[in-house]
């Protein structure tokens, strides 16, 4: 009797540590997929705030472009020729900032 | 049949109504259902951080916690975006942010009004942004802040492009950040309302106001996504109100 582990052999002792180690299991499991949910969730919003801040940064540059050239096309008398390539340059400028952020995100 | 055009008039609800007429030299400084919610907005932010930070618990209730989460959270945002120096604009970039929250939050509660739909006001803080980048940069850089548009390693052939899409797109910072906030604000709850008006539309509709319930369920469903544009709103805005500041404390990055 004392040579020997208790677990080795009582039937009930070792069915009641097999259920509980089943729990452990599936408690440990729950977490690890409530942990990975919460991650999910993390990474959707910040792909989301990512995704909102490139639109507008777009946009607003070539709006500020553009405006740039309306305003410098009716100072100089110029019309159209500075509107159209300052809403080039504020496209380039837009995209430049999307590479931006994109890298800042990639490089995280 | 005018009040209930105006029941469904999407854009009522942005309009700015004069409560205590103020007249001083010219200027209309009256206080309007806008100033009202900012002040509701300024109080509700101030009972929370007061009553969180007065009771100093270990285990903290939930208030305190509430206190202590977005504390933690602005916090380890400036840190991770414009370092440690970052921090001595901490208070600012917390006030900015509680500030936005709130008012994008309660503004979600029917019948109230949303402080950051007006694109005045979203602008005054992208201004206020701004200008603090622009005066602690050269305050602290001297000339060496105007680097911030000169990128190292660039054909002096293409210079002067490089510069001018650095200017434009450095211009074009406060106009992205006041739309963003005010154009998402102001579409989240148009959408809201137009929902809204179909279920009425529909219940008045003899055999259609079957289908009624379709657009109530969208609503739910809209409300859920609001309260989640409110929370990353607030967020974008901070953070990159940071990223502006880390432009500002080191320039030529």
């Amino acid at each position: 009797m004392t040579g020997k582990t208790p677990d080795e052999d009582d039937p009930a002792l070792r069915a009641r540590l097999d259920r509980l180690s089943d729990t452990l299991d599936r408690r440990r499991a729950e977490d690890a997929a409530d942990k990975a949910r919460r991650e999910g969730g993390k990474v959707t919003s910040s792909a989301m705030s990512i995704g909102l801040r490139a639109m507008s940064e777009f946009v607003a540059a070539v709006m500020v472009g553009g405006f740039i050239g309306w305003r410098l096309d009716i100072w100089l008398a110029t019309t159209p020729f500075l509107l159209i390539l300052f809403l080039m340059i504020g496209a380039a400028a837009g995209f430049w900032g999307i590479y931006r952020i994109a890298a800042r995100a990639s490089r995280e | 049949m005018a009040a209930q055009g105006q029941a469904l008039d999407p854009i009522h609800q942005f309009e700015i109504q004069r409560y205590i007429p103020i007249r001083i030299g010219g200027l209309d400084l009256s206080f309007t259902n806008a100033s009202l919610w900012m002040l509701i907005v300024f109080g509700a932010v101030a009972a929370l951080m007061l009553y969180g930070t007065s009771q100093r618990s270990i285990v903290p209730g939930r208030l305190q916690a509430a206190a202590e989460m977005a504390y933690e959270f602005v916090a380890s945002t400036v840190r991770d975006t414009a370092g440690k120096e970052g921090m001595k604009f901490f208070p600012f970039v917390f006030s900015l942010f509680m500030f936005v929250f709130f008012s994008n939050l309660l503004g979600l509660i029917p019948g109230s009004f949303t402080v950051t739909s007006q694109i005045i006001v979203t602008f005054a803080f992208a201004a206020l942004v701004i200008g603090i980048v622009i005066v602690y940069g050269f305050i602290k850089n001297g000339t060496h802040f105007l680097h911030l548009f000169v990128p190292s390693g660039v054909s002096p052939i293409l210079m002067p492009f490089i510069v001018l899409i650095e200017v434009i797109s450095f211009v074009s910072r406060p106009i992205s950040l006041s739309v963003r906030l005010f154009a998402n604000m102001l579409a989240g709850h148009i959408t809201l309302k137009v929902f809204g008006g179909f279920v009425a539309m529909l219940l008045s509709a003899g055999a259609a106001a079957v289908i009624a319930p379709l657009p109530l369920l969208a609503i739910v469903v809209l409300t859920a996504f609001e309260l989640l544009v409110a929370f990353l709103q607030a967020y974008v805005f901070a953070i990159l109100t940071c990223v502006y500041l880390n432009d500002a404390i080191h320039p030529g990055h």
